[in-house]
């Protein structure tokens, strides 16, 4: 069977991902002019990067991963600051009390509050909990991140705790 | 309890979405306004690096002096060795495009490696070239100066002062930024471990 062009290959990795990359978009940038230039840049290196596709991982691993490098550069290059006012997962579990009243209130509410928690993160923290958030297991965050497979099995476990403690009763009530 | 973040996960992915597409045409008009960014940016380098070869041509036509005449000269061929050097490391700089073929944490510590690099090679590659030309240059224009010769040797004196404060400040700044980096990059070794 004939491999795939760049351009199907890119039809397909838009198709099936294209609301995945919009809600990582949305997670790495707050202003929504910058989101959407932003998602074209991630598009753009999608594209570009499908001419190299070879098949050593899965499509979903090969997109994810061109969109948080590509959001990453992008945010580096436009703060030029590094990662300078960002937490980790560890200071944020540290300074994190149990959810507030804020939290009930809706289901929009509390995304807004998540997406908001996310964008504070550290880039390496954000790719994981992003990537938990789209229902990969430790192995494929492993793969995306470069993480060693015991450091992203701790963190998702204060990941769980910290939905647990600030957000879940706001997902639950605003079903 | 154990369900909860399920939930949230569930929230997060069914969240709604705008739907944002691009079009091949589009991307490709976006692919090549990257590519005239990038020919912008190295035509800047090459123009100031022209600018220098102009100005201290000028100087080898102008200025009376043997001395400072071949220190213009060997300015000009370190701003032409600079020239080629940019040439040199134009394609490594441009497209990001293999952003996938290594995973998040390695393409971000070979980002840092590459600055890194670049911090600690500048000195070399894009200072030096300039010292032994700019040396001589100063050395040849004070020489002839209308002033006795002892505030001659002083003047001589600190303009050589100055040019070596720049460089060494240059030198030392690029020093401590790369000696930034390479915590950093430390850093992400051991979380690969």
């Amino acid at each position: 069977m004939e491999e795939p062009g760049q351009d199907e290959r890119y039809h397909q990795a838009a198709a099936e991902y294209g609301a995945a990359l919009e809600r990582l978009a949305r997670a790495y940038e707050f202003d929504a002019e910058r989101r959407r230039d932003l998602l074209q840049e991630i598009h753009l290196a999608l594209w570009r990067s499908c001419a190299m596709f070879d098949g050593r991982c899965s499509l979903r691993t090969w997109v994810y991963r061109v969109a948080h490098n590509t959001a990453v550069s992008y945010g580096i290059g436009r703060r030029r600051s590094g990662d300078r006012n960002l937490v980790s997962l560890e200071e944020v579990e540290s300074t994190m009390g149990d959810h507030d009243g804020d939290a009930a209130a809706g289901r929009r509410h509390v995304l807004a509050q998540l997406t908001q928690w996310i964008q504070a993160l550290k880039p390496l923290d954000r790719q994981v909990i992003l990537s938990y958030l789209e229902g990969m297991d430790a192995a494929a965050i492993a793969e995306i991140t470069g993480l060693a497979s015991g450091n992203v099995a701790t963190k998702i476990h204060r990941i769980k705790n910290l939905l647990a403690k600030r957000f879940s009763q706001g997902a639950h009530h605003a079903e | 309890m154990p369900n909860e973040p399920d939930e949230i996960r569930n929230a997060w992915q069914t969240q709604p979405a705008e739907g944002i597409t691009m079009s091949l045409e589009e991307i490709r008009r976006r692919a090549s306004r990257f590519q005239r960014h990038v020919w912008w940016r190295n035509a800047r380098e090459y123009l100031a690096i022209a600018v220098v070869v102009v100005v201290f041509g000028v100087y080898v036509q102008r200025i009376p002096t043997q001395m400072a005449r071949v220190g213009s000269v060997m300015t000009m061929v370190g701003a032409l060795y600079v020239a080629y050097q940019i040439h040199r490391r134009a394609s490594s700089r441009t497209a990001p495009a293999g952003g996938a073929l290594d995973h998040c944490l390695g393409f971000h510590r070979r980002q840092l490696e590459r600055q890194r690099d670049a911090l600690k090679s500048v000195w070399v590659w894009y200072l030096a070239p300039l010292v032994p030309g700019l040396a001589v240059f100063i050395a040849g224009t004070a020489i002839v100066a209308p002033i006795p010769f002892r505030y001659r040797l002083l003047t001589t004196g600190i303009m050589f002062a100055v040019v070596a404060v720049v460089f060494w400040l240059v030198a030392k700044l690029n020093k401590i930024g790369a000696r930034r980096l390479q915590a950093k990059i430390d850093e992400l070794r051991e979380l690969e471990q």
